[in-house]
């Protein structure tokens, strides 16, 4: 197989093999820890003349690659124009691990960061003491949703609703604090973006600890 | 600048993967670690969001010497000659606990400098507090201590039998790799615990016998299987031994009678002994391959004055089924801290040389040959006889490494009076907790993050711990002030000091790995080529071993063992005690929480000891939710939050050993022992519970305090 004319081992995805090369396209709804959902459609490249989701593509059997042919690069910029307006602008608060990978997505790709706060959707959950959900930065790409699913099976959290009401919520009406959630972190871990976001580090605070210290 | 720094989880003995993301040389973000394959890309609540504690200002930061009365800031150098000139004079007097969640290289540094300079083997680790049954029961019927299975072989089961544990508490991981087991696979699931668990919802089969009757349990099942005719025939001729002898003492009653014994359903008792023995094929398992049965097991076997009894009853249902040495199959006794399975393996029990090797034979001599001196071959003394000899003269000088038993021990205004009388004890920790405060000597450690090493986990992976940011204060890792401490001292006992002079941990590494068979083959350069290898690893180019018993136990054959139910627990509930007393642990708290009481987003999720109540017995009691109870046993008291759920059976109560609010379950607990194990019946005792009542303002304006023997 071969990618913008290098050659390349098809194995994996067609996503593991852009990677493999060190080809930055984005990918925001492919964590490490999780098999492909295929949601947010940023991976696109063209693949022997069709433009297809890398990410849950397979390598075997595909000959030729373009990840910035005309065509995928021009559709993937409008998907990521469309991502850009389901969220608010970046916050000021330090993310998880993986809440760079938006914004640099945007910058790689020439689209406009968004600048103002939507009007809906714009919920903030800070019941955990250990992270928050802040809706406004949330772009629905399900990852949080299969982390808690597929990976640690303990299935507290899912998407309700359908269309512009469509939303990640554990359980329905109900905050982190009081659902099934065990707080094991692989939804803030898995979070592209500043949705699902440690708490910040308090520091210097003394614990209520007497007789101590 | 950001870094990152992949180690290992300073929490449980699952031994998850970590990458430590550190900014301007503070821990900013702990992250999972997607190829560790003891973990594949999961972590928990503590692993993710609990490892803060590091940079809490309360770490100790410069060594601590009393001086008329009043612990002091003093220089490495007089701490150091200070300790080495005191103990020099209790030589024979002596005890020291090792860290279960230090390092390999700590441990095995620390029972070198016991053994070789203080001239004794009293030397042990929290492993008498929680496995000790499991390991002397596993050592006399196998050969071995260790988990015989891997974490691989819980998904590869076709059948799961968790008994006595909670590890969707206190292994998380292990806990995640279990529900995908039984999601993905179908994989039946046989839980055997009087608490209702959370993995209790996805199981077939939930027994929740009566609290200490679990070898009558064990037999009845071993009963069933006889009596279906499900034993491995094949396995018992080639593998074993005893079994005729085994046959007839569980023969003596019938599955009815031992259920009745354990107050559980003959039809339920039967269908989980029958899930055991033969399971039906999980999803997607090879036509022809048997369908193997994984048996996991915690406190509520071992913390019991029979634990050793019920842990042969355990191992004598491996046998009976031959549910042992394949994938798919095998024995855990589900381990507790970090390194626990490594600081066993490094040495630091007394009746053993690293590797579990017996001081009889050639073994001591070649200890003596690599060291250049003499070492005793006397076993030494258990954790919690120390503790007990303190009274009679026996042990006048402690020196205990990353523990506090001042919250690990039961019966603890006991304990207390006990480490009072001690002469002379030197304390190396990271905080300043209950057993510091005793100390004569306080040495401030490094944590995992500061520090280079290796852990070994629950299934035997040996694996990397890296520092991610310098250490803090003036704090050494446990290796070098053990070695620094060592090197003063060894002349004096006619012991070369080159024997402590190592430059790095990977020469102490060297060293424990030429002089353990099992680990031979390892060395820091192939962990980090290759990332974490299982034990046994005999030689450079083995590749390390999944599971134990392929072809043979490394006693020869495996022993079939005959136990009888005993007296449940040495106090049973009567008129003025009358409830069960069961403690354990919790997700979001460590142990007694010497280190998650530090992270304050732990103590926010659970700021109050929790005591877990019946809702009939509530009520009989007039307790509601939220209320604040007061529990009592012979020995002391505490106080604590209700939570009235059927979790718990009626009659008992639960509460975890965490300490919070300086209340704390082990200020109850009972001081008896389990023999040969040595291990404290925590698991039962006789309490009585009430809702606490309004005092005085006059009385609770004073701070708190403990009130002892009553």
């Amino acid at each position: 197989m071969r990618v913008d004319g290098r050659d390349v081992e098809p194995a994996g995805t067609i996503l593991d093999a852009v990677l493999a090369l060190g080809i930055p396209i984005p990918h925001l709804c492919k964590d490490d820890n999780l098999p492909p959902i295929g949601a947010c459609r940023t991976c696109l490249v063209e693949a022997d003349g069709r433009v297809v989701a890398a990410c849950h593509t397979p390598a075997a059997g595909v000959d030729e690659v373009y990840t910035g042919s005309e065509r995928a690069a021009r559709i993937r910029r409008a998907v990521l124009r469309l991502t850009a307006r389901m969220h608010g602008p970046e916050p000021d608060a330090e993310g998880g691990p993986r809440s760079s990978e938006l914004w640099a997505a945007y910058d790689l790709n020439g689209v406009e960061r968004p600048a103002s706060p939507r009007r809906t959707r714009g919920s903030l959950d800070s019941s955990s003491p250990f992270f928050s959900f802040d809706e406004q930065a949330c772009i629905l790409c399900g990852c949080c949703v299969s982390a808690c699913q597929q990976l640690q099976h303990i299935g507290a959290i899912g998407i309700a609703g359908t269309g512009t009401r469509a939303k990640v919520t554990p359980g329905t009406g109900v905050s982190f604090a009081a659902s099934i959630c065990t707080a094991c972190g692989s939804c803030v871990a898995a979070c592209p973006t500043h949705a699902l976001r440690p708490a910040p580090e308090r520091p210097g605070e003394r614990l209520g600890i007497p007789g101590e210290g | 600048m950001e870094s990152k720094t992949w180690t290992t989880c300073p929490f449980c003995g699952v031994g998850c993967g970590i990458v430590i993301h550190t900014r301007g040389g503070r821990m900013a973000w702990a992250d999972d670690d997607p190829v560790n394959p003891s973990s594949r890309g999961m972590l928990c609540v503590k692993g993710r969001f609990g490892t803060r504690f590091v940079q809490h200002p309360d770490r100790l930061t410069t060594p601590l010497v009393r001086r008329g009365g009043e612990l002091e800031p003093a220089s490495w150098d007089e701490a150091l000659d200070y300790v080495a000139e005191r103990l020099l004079t209790y030589r024979g007097r002596f005890g020291s606990f090792a860290s279960a969640k230090a390092t390999n290289e700590d441990a095995f540094v620390q029972q070198k400098f016991v053994r070789l300079v203080m001239g004794t083997n009293n030397i042990d680790h929290c492993t008498r507090l929680c496995h000790s049954p499991s390991v002397e029961a596993m050592l006399d019927q196998l050969g071995s201590g260790a988990t015989s299975n891997s974490y691989a072989d819980y998904e590869d089961a076709s059948c799961l039998v968790l008994v006595g544990c909670d590890p969707g508490s206190n292994h998380p991981v292990i806990a995640s790799r279990m529900r995908r087991a039984v999601d993905d696979y179908g994989t039946r699931l046989v839980v055997v615990n009087p608490k209702r668990i959370d993995l209790a919802e996805r199981a077939d089969v939930f027994l929740r016998p009566l609290p200490g009757t679990d070898v009558a349990l064990f037999n009845g099942m071993a009963r069933a299987i006889l009596d279906d005719e499900l034993e491995d025939r094949v396995f018992i001729d080639r593998r074993t031994e005893g079994f005729n002898a085994w046959r007839q003492a569980v023969m003596t009653s019938t599955v009815e009678e031992y259920a009745a014994t354990c107050g559980v359903s003959a039809a339920e008792l039967r269908e989980a002994a029958r899930l055991y023995a033969s399971p039906p094929p999980r999803r997607g398992l090879a036509a022809g391959e048997r369908p193997g049965s994984c048996l996991a097991w915690g406190m509520g076997i071992t913390q019991h004055a029979h634990g050793t009894d019920n842990a042969r009853a355990l191992i004598n249902l491996a046998l009976l089924t031959g549910q042992l040495g394949r994938p798919g199959c095998g024995i855990s006794p589900l381990r507790g801290q970090n390194n626990v399975q490594g600081c066993g393996d490094a040495g630091c029990i007394p009746d053993s040389l690293p590797g579990y090797q017996p001081f009889a034979g050639d073994v001591a001599a070649i200890f003596e040959e690599a060291w250049g001196a003499g070492i005793p071959r006397e076993p030494g003394l258990k954790a919690t006889d120390m503790v007990e000899r303190i009274a009679a003269g026996d042990i006048r000088a402690m020196y205990v490494v990353g523990e506090n038993p001042l919250l690990s021990e039961p019966n603890l205004a006991h304990a207390e009076g006990l480490f009072r009388q001690l002469d002379f004890l030197v304390v190396q920790d990271l905080f300043l907790h209950e057993t510091a405060h005793l100390a004569h000597v306080v040495l401030p450690a490094c944590s995992f993050a500061e520090k280079d090493g290796t852990f070994t986990n629950s299934e035997r992976r040996v694996q990397r711990v890296r520092p991610a940011i310098p250490p803090v204060g003036s704090s050494r890792p446990d290796w070098a002030i053990v070695a620094d401490l060592a090197r003063r001292m060894a002349p004096r006992v006619g012991v070369d000091p080159r024997q402590f002079a190592y430059s790095s941990g990977a020469e102490v590494f060297a060293e424990m790995a030429r002089l353990t068979p099992q680990l031979r083959g390892i060395s820091w350069a192939r962990l980090e080529d290759e990332g974490g290898i299982q034990w046994p690893c005999p030689e450079p180019g083995h590749p390390g071993t999944r599971y134990l018993y392929a072809d043979r136990f490394p006693r020869g054959l495996g022993k079939f063992v005959p136990v009888q139910q005993s007296v449940p627990a040495a106090e049973l509930p009567d008129a003025d005690y009358p409830f069960v007393l069961n403690t354990g642990r919790v997700l979001y708290h460590w142990h007694g929480g010497t280190i998650t009481r530090r992270v304050a987003a732990l103590v926010d999720q659970m700021p109050e000891v929790p005591v877990v109540i019946n809702p009939a017995d509530a009520t009989r009691q007039g307790i509601a939710e939220g209320d604040i109870v007061i529990v009592r046993s012979r020995r002391g008291r505490m106080s604590g939050k209700a939570v009235v759920t059927d979790a718990v059976r009626e009659g008992s109560v639960f509460v975890p050993f965490v300490k919070l609010q300086e209340s704390a379950a082990n200020f109850l607990t009972n001081n008896v022992y389990d023999e040969p194990s040595r291990i404290p019946e925590y698991k039962v005792c006789a309490v009585c519970v009430e809702k606490k009542r309004p005092r005085p303002a006059e009385l609770t304006a004073a701070p708190p305090t403990v009130s002892r023997d009553r």
